[in-house]
């Protein structure tokens, strides 16, 4: 064990993350620090649960897209049996990676150092001059994630196999959210597979579920949106706290919500359209769901949620958070496709999508800048016991008059940060643990 | 067309480019957009230019309207991605003109822009890529009718790109 003293409580040499992470407030060591980072890989990309993919990337056995858990490069793949395995993306023999691209159809991946070739399995199948061997073949197969889980589509996974259920990890609300989601659908099925688009920012990871579930920000960070184009934001975010009734929203296990749904204007303004637009989508929705629940579905729209640790469910948006080092991070993004639309339904999720998220889009554009100056603030903060009665990061906006239902979920107004608080009492969760 | 009209034409061409390239690099936005058609497209897609745009999920896909709105974002004052705006500086070479029609001209050429993230990281950051442009003749004057970007590095994912590039 390594470690500098982070604390004037620490008598050992761990990383005392309960003096780091409090109810209002967090050291802002949290977001540059390298010690840190790397404990974060482990504990909660290795041994917690995290989102991969979506099945609908991997429509046909032997399909297979490329990810980043954590700092971690896995494999995810339709196997021969149609069920989906998440590899690491390692050969098992001297550890060199097998897939260079960010996706394929193959029946088996052979490395290129000495041929070694692995089902879609993991398993290994075939080495040249196999008499060098005297090791059972079934000891060489590829790391396999622990736990795999698949949700309406969504592949979830969870490393060393060390973690909770994913029952318990997602919760309640974890599935409920991903269910509104999926309602919106004709069929009740979405699609993710228009390929997801990397915009890489100079910060840390933890940044971006902070940004995507804040509520306070809209009106400032985006302020030049709402100057040049009309768009639901400015109904449901932009204001504070005198004329919205929005509401951020703490479902426990890091789980998170802004909730639009009590201030949208009209339906289908998720959508930015009105009914006769989009006639076919409300009649496909209404047909499937009955006329009372689409009108309501098409009011409420999808959630505007965040999944932790690194599944962002932005409306008609999905992104990734993957960490790259301490101080750099990808935001990864895709639109989400309907089943049962017509093609040009489809389009205007797309170019809705371009519009919103991404390097060159109107909205997120500015958040990464922030996050990037965030970054430059916080990065100064020293990391040595001396230095920690500076650089703190405050996040007390709204403790007081936040209220808690019977369930145990926290809620305030939309530009309290509820949401901020809720993803770090997880993160002090998992990194205190043992 | 004989020899004299190709370079002619070829220098036209390359002067409108220059221009189109100084206008963007200096943020001169009213100017560039003074360039562009009513029809004006704008794409800067995910990996190669292949396939229909319309069906593709792209780091950016505008017409026309879509493009002033971008333009009047920038103009707010407010457009924190460039607030300062970019310092920048693009080089153009390899410019190839194909006359498609009496008023319809497709162009190529490979670019690198210089650009220094002064609103965020104060890094120097190099955009490499082709530039495909559709230029027609209107009242005798070229404008822009499309501009398609194809990254070096767009499998890649890219840092802020909310500058014109
Ligand atoms: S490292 Fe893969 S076969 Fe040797
Ligand atoms: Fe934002």
């Amino acid at each position: 064990m390594n470690v500098r003293l982070l604390s004037c409580e620490t008598v050992g040499m761990e990383i005392d993350y309960r003096y780091l992470v409090r109810a209002d407030r967090i050291h802002g060591s949290l977001l540059h620090d390298r010690d840190i980072f790397a404990e974060e890989m482990q504990q909660i990309f290795v041994r917690g649960w995290a989102f991969v993919g979506h099945e609908s990337e991997t429509k046909n056995n032997g399909d297979w897209v490329k990810r980043q858990l954590g700092t971690e490069s896995v494999i995810m793949v339709r196997g021969d049996d149609g069920e989906i395995n998440v590899l690491s993306n390692r050969c098992a023999h001297r550890g060199t990676a097998l897939c260079w691209e960010h996706s394929g159809n193959d029946s088996f991946f052979q490395c290129t150092y000495h041929n070694w070739r692995f089902g879609l399995d993991g398993s290994l199948r075939a080495v040249p001059f196999p008499d060098g061997y005297s090791k059972p073949k079934e000891d060489l197969g590829l790391d396999r994630a622990g736990q795999v889980a698949n949700y309406r589509g969504f592949v979830f996974a969870n490393l060393d196999g060390s973690a909770c259920s994913i029952d318990e990890h997602l919760g309640d609300a974890g599935f409920e959210l991903i269910d509104r989601l999926c309602e919106m659908s004709p069929t009740g099925k979405i699609d993710l597979s228009k390929g997801w688009i990397g915009h890489r920012v100079q910060s840390n990871w933890k940044l971006w579920p902070e940004s995507d579930s804040d509520g306070y920000h809209v009106g400032f960070v985006h302020a030049s949106m709402s100057a040049s184009t009309d768009t639901y934001y400015d109904d449901v975010a932009v204001g504070g706290e005198a004329v919205k009734s929005s509401r951020a929203v703490d479902y426990g296990r890091g789980h998170l919500e802004l909730d639009w749904r009590p201030s949208y204007k009209q339906e289908l303004s998720w959508l930015g359209v009105t009914r006769e637009r989009v006639r076919n989508y409300c009649s496909a929705l209404a047909k499937r769901v009955g006329d009372e629940v689409a009108q309501q579905l098409l009011w409420d729209g999808p959630p505007h949620a965040f999944l932790f640790p690194n599944l962002f469910l932005g409306e008609t948006v999905i992104a990734i958070v993957e960490p790259v080092s301490p101080t750099e991070m990808i935001h990864r993004h895709t639109a989400v496709q309907f089943e049962g639309v017509d093609d040009a339904f489809n389009e205007r999720l797309l170019r809705q999508t371009e519009a919103a998220v991404g390097p060159a889009s109107f909205i997120t554009s500015d958040d990464a800048i922030t996050a990037e100056r965030i970054q430059a603030g916080v990065s100064g903060t020293a990391t040595s016991w001396a230095a920690t009665s500076r650089g703190w990061v405050d996040l007390s906006r709204g403790m007081h008059r936040e209220v808690m239902d019977e369930g145990g979920v926290r809620s305030s107004d939309a530009s309290d940060e509820t949401t901020n608080r809720g993803f770090w009492s997880r993160y002090l969760e998992i990194m205190s643990q043992e | 067309m004989n020899a004299d009209t190709a370079t002619q034409l070829k220098a036209e061409v390359e002067e409108f480019l220059y221009r189109e390239a100084r206008y963007a690099d200096e943020f001169l936005l009213d100017e560039w957009e003074g360039l562009l058609t009513d029809d004006f497209h704008y794409w800067v897609p995910a990996g190669r230019i292949e396939g229909d745009p319309a069906k593709q999920l792209a780091y950016l896909n505008d017409n026309r309207a879509r493009v002033a709105t971008r333009i009047r974002q920038l103009q707010t004052g407010k457009r924190l991605s460039q607030l300062p705006t970019s310092p920048m500086r693009r080089i153009l070479s390899n410019i190839e003109v194909q006359q498609e029609a009496a008023d319809q001209i497709s162009v190529k050429a490979n670019f690198v822009i210089y650009e220094l993230a002064a609103q965020s990281t104060g890094e120097l950051r190099v955009w490499p890529g082709q530039a495909q442009y559709q230029l027609r003749r209107l009242q005798g004057e070229l404008r822009m009718a499309a501009k398609w970007i194809e990254l070096v590095t767009a499998q890649a994912g890219q840092r802020n790109l909310t500058f014109l590039i």
